[in-house]
């Protein structure tokens, strides 16, 4: 079929791409904001830490949360087409917008991951606060770090599954508009903050459980990726269009095909390597070969995870109800 | 209230483009951008060829996504049933342009808010049709008031098969097409 069109937007055909690498940054950084939250509290409140939690895990981590978050937030402010309206996000609470959701969850969140890194604090760095509120609120915040990290739980899985869910109520967009699809960015989350605390974590004890925890976290991640292209694959015509990017390598949609092809290889390469530092020989300290296995690995599963959000926030804009289908 | 819409008789469409060109005139669409387009689409291998000549708008659904996406309430459903933009309200997050299946809204790059077709809301305050429907050559496009039996829409949907676009979709689409029938030997 020949098809011409006169009178069409340049923006929003033949595909949109009306949000770009701010917005996948946005959503990269926000889930592994959420994960380092998760994973991080899940440290401090597992039965089997040895020592106090000072001593085994770095205060780096429940800080670094919010910083991250701050900075992919600023990317989607910089995503904005009226900057300065942003505040409008604040004036009202829509119910049935996802986007409002997303404005208020922040909001919540950000208290609850500031409260937990200034209890998580050792005294040590506590001492050089010059601010005498930041101090105090430190000192009055320590005897409920369990309760903080219990939250942080919580709050860390539902920043991370947030970042899917908004894409995932998208009717137009049969690529995202998947249940499964929240699950995925989760287990994206999850893993990417797993593998943070791998490369920050001083003991190799706790490197060596966040490894363990990680082997999984990323087995979970590509099953529900091969789960969301089947569930596509027996879809309609609309959803199995959306997939064909990926399994197509022709011009037009070269980086697609490559960024599964990227995938396929980084993430099981990432567990292979750390099954065999899980499986090496015991040793009480980090040897120089195991540092590299777990640091390596920890990077691959970084970059497998900013491959998952770029590719499905590009792809997913040009999935859509084609114009032979009405 | 009025409850508007509009039906497309693609019969009558002679793909003479002067209601796309009428609507950027009348609202001042910037160069790049457009409310309203038409498609031609030529099926078959020369010299059996059939054409179909489609035009599209925005459909102010019911149930419309760009409605329920936006975070400050600056898309809103009117009384009368259309989907419309407060530009003071509009941040730019481009939510609502992602969430049409009918790929109906764009950007205005100079001022940042979210723009698409109002059905000529401001010519509908002055009584008027819309500048695509008054200008249609072929009277391929029709407009009116749903709720009102005797309007020329209602007739026409009520004495013609006709189908919506997209329909799986479940937006609720106000823009009606004509079926046509196949053409016999």
């Amino acid at each position: 079929m020949e098809l011409s069109i006169t009178g069409t937007n340049a923006l929003t055909y033949p595909v949109i791409h009306v949000w770009d690498w701010r917005v996948a940054i946005y959503l990269f950084l926000g889930g592994l904001s959420g994960g380092l939250m998760t994973m991080s509290a899940i440290n401090y409140l597992r039965p089997s830490r040895k020592g106090p939690l000072q001593s085994v895990c770095c205060w780096q981590i429940p800080v670094l949360a919010p910083i991250l978050l701050t900075i992919g937030l600023f990317f989607l402010w910089l995503d904005l087409e009226r900057k300065l309206h942003g505040y409008l996000f604040y004036m009202t609470f829509k119910p049935l917008s996802p986007m409002s959701w997303g404005a208020w969850i922040v909001l919540i969140i950000f208290p609850v991951m500031i409260l937990y890194a200034l209890a998580a604090l050792p005294d040590e760095v506590k001492g050089g606060i010059k601010n005498s509120f930041v101090k105090n609120l430190a000192d009055a915040m320590a005897p409920h770090l369990a309760f903080l990290a219990k939250l942080n739980v919580v709050f860390g899985i539902l920043l991370s599954i947030y970042t899917g869910i908004l894409l995932s109520t998208f009717v137009a967009r049969p690529l995202w508009n998947s249940a499964i699809l929240p699950l995925l960015f989760l287990a994206s989350g999850m893993s990417t903050g797993a593998a943070v605390m791998i490369i920050v974590a001083k003991s190799k004890e706790v490197k060596l459980f966040f490894t363990k925890l990680d082997i999984w976290l990323i087995l979970g991640e590509l099953l529900i990726l091969a789960l969301l292209f089947y569930g596509h694959y027996t879809g309609d015509a609309a959803h199995q269009a959306a997939i064909m990017p990926f399994f197509n390598s022709s011009h037009e949609t070269f980086p697609y095909f490559l960024s599964i092809i990227v995938i396929g290889i980084v993430l099981p390469l990432a567990i292979v390597m750390k099954f065999l530092e899980v499986t090496g020989k015991r040793t009480e300290e980090v040897t120089g070969f195991g540092l590299f296995l777990m640091t390596t690995s920890a990077i691959l599963v970084l970059i497998g995870g900013a491959i998952v959000r770029f590719a499905l926030v590009y792809a997913g804009q040009l999935s859509g109800y084609g114009y032979t289908m009405m | 209230m009025p409850r508007y819409a509009m039906v497309i008789d693609q019969s009558r469409c002679i793909g003479c483009m002067a209601c796309v060109v009428s609507c950027k005139r009348e609202n001042d669409v910037p160069p790049e951008h457009y409310r309203t387009r038409v498609l031609e689409m030529v099926q078959g291998s020369f010299p059996d060829l059939t054409t179909e000549m489609r035009s599209e708008l925005c459909n102010h659904c019911d149930n419309a996504p760009c409605v329920n996406i936006c975070p400050t309430g600056a898309s809103h459903h009117e009384e009368d049933g259309t989907v419309q933009i407060n530009r003071k309200k509009c941040v730019g997050c481009k939510a609502c342009v992602t969430s049409c299946p009918y790929n109906a809204r764009y950007i205005n790059e100079e001022h940042g808010y979210a723009d698409k077709c109002s059905f000529c809301q401001q010519r509908l305050a002055e009584g008027k049709k819309p500048a695509c429907v008054a200008t249609c050559v072929g009277g391929s496009r029709i407009f009116g008031d749903l709720d009102d039996p005797q309007s020329e829409i209602s007739i026409i949907l009520r004495k013609n098969s006709h189908r919506v676009l997209n329909k799986a979709v479940g937006t609720g689409p106000n823009v009606y097409y004509i079926n046509q029938y196949p053409k016999r030997a």
